[in-house]
């Protein structure tokens, strides 16, 4: 089924080649349990796509990072593979006017969740030359030559995953699979923000503190997220106002994740990239989650879900009644 | 007259008991509950030390912090005159002895590549050599390569001493170690008991199996020709670049990585100047101060990073190449990039397009 589905991405992007500047999908990585972005420019090279689990990154982050889409300069199409997750990141980008509609190629793909591969590490940390890895039902079954391991999904998924509401495409030109049930109900995809918030304040900030402290500064959670769109400006460099020191305190840490949070609140589509990047682990994605829950109970607005809608921190409307 | 000890896993943390009354130690922990992470922390009895995996960070920091203080400053008003200031200085401060214990063969030649850049050019750097000098390595015998794993591809090896102060051949759920020179010498006699013959024939039976299996399929070592031919190829680059999402992390975590910035941070009257890791795939890391910048798109950036390690370094090392093979770039790369195949491409496409 995964071959299908494989075959059925291929050939979307086949039948309108002609019309398309560049594809982004995803590639075989360095080994088998790592799948790479892949930037199409062939159509012979169409057959190198894949789709699997491993398919991790959200390949939006490039539409304004790396190909600037919104300056055009042809009629041609950028072609695009998104996951239900991913699909979110382009409405909220489209609604922000980042990226238009028309210059994209969408093929979307159901998803029934990503593995992590740090999580799959720690359960098996001799597992490799895996050969087919496919979800089934509640386990994710990976075949090696020698034998089939069979994982509990909550176990080695991503844990964007484990909360998601969206697996299915939000907006697509072209569907590779039939749609799938969210894992979760709408009442619980807030249960890991719920979980931290039951500490007690003193508790909950020695949980941040000691989560935060590990942060290397790398910018990884800020270049991998596509709503991240201030480029080569953001003011966790800036030297001119200096707003953050060079230090690696604590402070400078907590300050600079704060301000990424700060500057996604009502705008965060939950993709988890930043979480999924970090070299060090950090749940960051709890934080714009907590953010989305506030904006979702002041203002009842959800990011990335319907590219008709204003983002509320985006305009200003003085009959508000949620604040 | 044997120099050789044998430390029983059970029996480490005693060891490292003993080791950090001594000096400071820093061991390989896990970066908290179900993280799969690893880095170096200063010895604490509670942290659970993980020797049987590579550390996610590189012990780098321990000899180059990622932010060290040069200098600090303080102005001073005239009482009298409060147009007139003068201004305290304080430089360099003492720093303590330090064991980095378990560290592998390839984060120990890592320091190999920052000794010719800081110690032994025209200028020596006083900060890192007094912490260079004062810091002793124990390094674990590697066997447990993965698939990002490429030290033998660069001229190092799974079985490399090259740099470290002491051995350790894991052998009988435990470690036959070994003092390579004076300063490890010190250390043996509260590290452990005498190894039995046994256990030494041993260790030497691994060391040779170790070293007679070579870790990365491409040979890297002699690459700078190909990258010069490749430099202005800018499809090459752009071809596989593109995907890099330009963070920091595959500078951060690696071993050889030894670009820094200084700044001042300062408030009202003081402040210290400080030195602080920087990356050449920021942006900012080329930014003049005209707004011109000679390298702004990713790839010219990356391509710098290829050039810089096997390339510029090599030429002006004699040969020597700024990159141990760890694969810790590959491993922790958002989007999984393979520096081994960029680099070893270099060549197959500088030999398709003759």
């Amino acid at each position: 089924m995964m071959e299908d589905k494989v075959k059925t991405l291929q050939k979307e992007f086949l039948n309108v080649f002609e019309k398309l500047e560049v594809v982004l999908g995803w590639e075989p990585g360095y080994d088998s349990l790592h799948a790479t972005p892949s930037f199409i420019r062939e159509a012979e090279d169409l057959n190198k796509l894949v789709w699997n689990p491993l398919c991790s990154q959200n390949l939006c982050t490039y539409l304004v990072k790396t190909l600037n889409v919104r300056v055009r300069e042809n009629d041609k199409k950028i072609g695009i593979c998104v996951k239900g997750c991913d699909s979110r990141s382009l409405v909220a980008l489209i609604q922000e006017k980042f990226v238009p509609r028309e210059a994209l190629y969408i093929v979307g793909i159901p998803c029934e969740g990503t593995v992590d591969w740090r999580r799959l590490m720690r359960f098996e940390p001799s597992l490799k030359d895996v050969q087919k890895l496919h979800i089934q039902g509640p386990e994710l079954a990976v075949e090696t030559a020698q034998k089939t391991y069979r994982f509990p999904l909550q176990h080695v998924l991503e844990q964007r995953c484990l909360h998601c509401r969206y697996p299915n495409p939000i907006i697509y030109d072209g569907l590779a699979g039939e749609p799938v049930t969210p894992r979760v109900g709408d009442d619980q995809v807030y249960g890991d923000v719920e979980k931290i918030e039951q500490y007690s304040l003193p508790d909950r900030l020695k949980f941040w503190e000691k989560e935060l402290d590990r942060c290397i500064r790398c910018y990884a959670c800020r270049n991998a997220c596509p709503l991240c769109i201030c480029r080569d400006s953001c003011i966790a460099e800036t030297r001119t106002p200096k707003w953050l020191a060079q230090r690696c305190d604590l402070k400078e840490k907590f300050f600079y994740h704060m301000i990424h949070a700060m500057h996604l609140a009502g705008r965060c589509t939950e993709c988890g990239e930043c979480e999924r990047v970090c070299p060090v682990e950090i749940p960051v994605t709890l934080i714009k989650k907590k953010l989305n829950q506030i904006v979702k109970e002041l203002l009842d607005y959800e990011a990335g879900i319907d590219p008709q809608k204003q983002p509320p921190l985006l305009t200003f409307d003085p009959s508000e009644k949620g604040i | 007259m044997s120099e050789k000890i044998f430390i029983a896993q059970s029996e480490l943390t005693a060891m490292l008991e003993r080791l950090s009354k001594e000096m400071d130690v820093w061991v390989p922990v896990e970066m908290g509950d179900e993280k799969w992470g690893v880095r170096f922390l200063p010895y604490h009895r509670d942290n659970v030390v993980v020797l049987g995996r590579q550390s996610t960070l590189s012990p780098k920091n321990v000899v180059f912090p990622q932010v060290e203080t040069l200098l600090r400053f303080r102005y001073q008003k005239d009482d009298h005159d409060p147009s007139k200031q003068s201004i305290d200085l304080k430089d360099l401060q003492d720093v303590s002895s330090a064991l980095v214990f378990g560290a592998r063969p390839c984060d120990v030649r890592g320091f190999l590549t920052f000794d010719q850049v800081f110690l032994k050019g025209r200028y020596k750097d006083p900060y890192y050599a007094q912490r260079r000098e004062k810091t002793l390595f124990a390094t674990v015998l590697c066997d447990t390569k993965d698939s990002a794993c490429f030290c033998s591809s660069v001229g190092s090896g799974p079985g490399d001493r090259e740099g470290s102060d002491l051995w350790m051949v894991p052998v009988d759920d435990g470690y036959v170690i070994e003092a390579l020179n004076d300063k490890g010498r010190k250390l043996i006699p509260i590290m452990g008991k005498p190894a039995t013959p046994e256990q030494i024939e041993k260790a030497q039976r691994v060391q040779e199996q170790v070293t007679a299996k070579p870790i990365g399929e491409y040979n890297l070592t002699q690459s700078a020709g190909d990258f010069t031919g490749r430099f202005e190829d800018m499809d090459y680059w752009r071809d596989r670049v593109s995907k890099c999402i330009s963070c920091g992390i595959c500078t951060f975590v690696c071993p050889t990585c030894y670009c820094f910035n200084i700044t001042d941070e300062s408030r009202d009257l003081e402040g210290e100047r400080i030195r602080s890791w920087d990356s050449c795939m920021f942006y900012h890391y080329t930014l003049e101060a005209s707004g011109h910048n000679p390298r702004p798109e990713k790839f010219e950036r990356y391509r710098n990073r290829v050039g810089h390690k096997f390339s510029y370094f090599p030429d002006a090392y004699n040969g020597m190449i700024s990159c141990c093979g760890c694969g810790r770039c590959i491993r922790s790369c958002p989007v999984s990039i393979d520096i081994r195949k960029i680099v070893h491409h270099l060549k197959e496409a500088v030999d398709a397009d003759n």
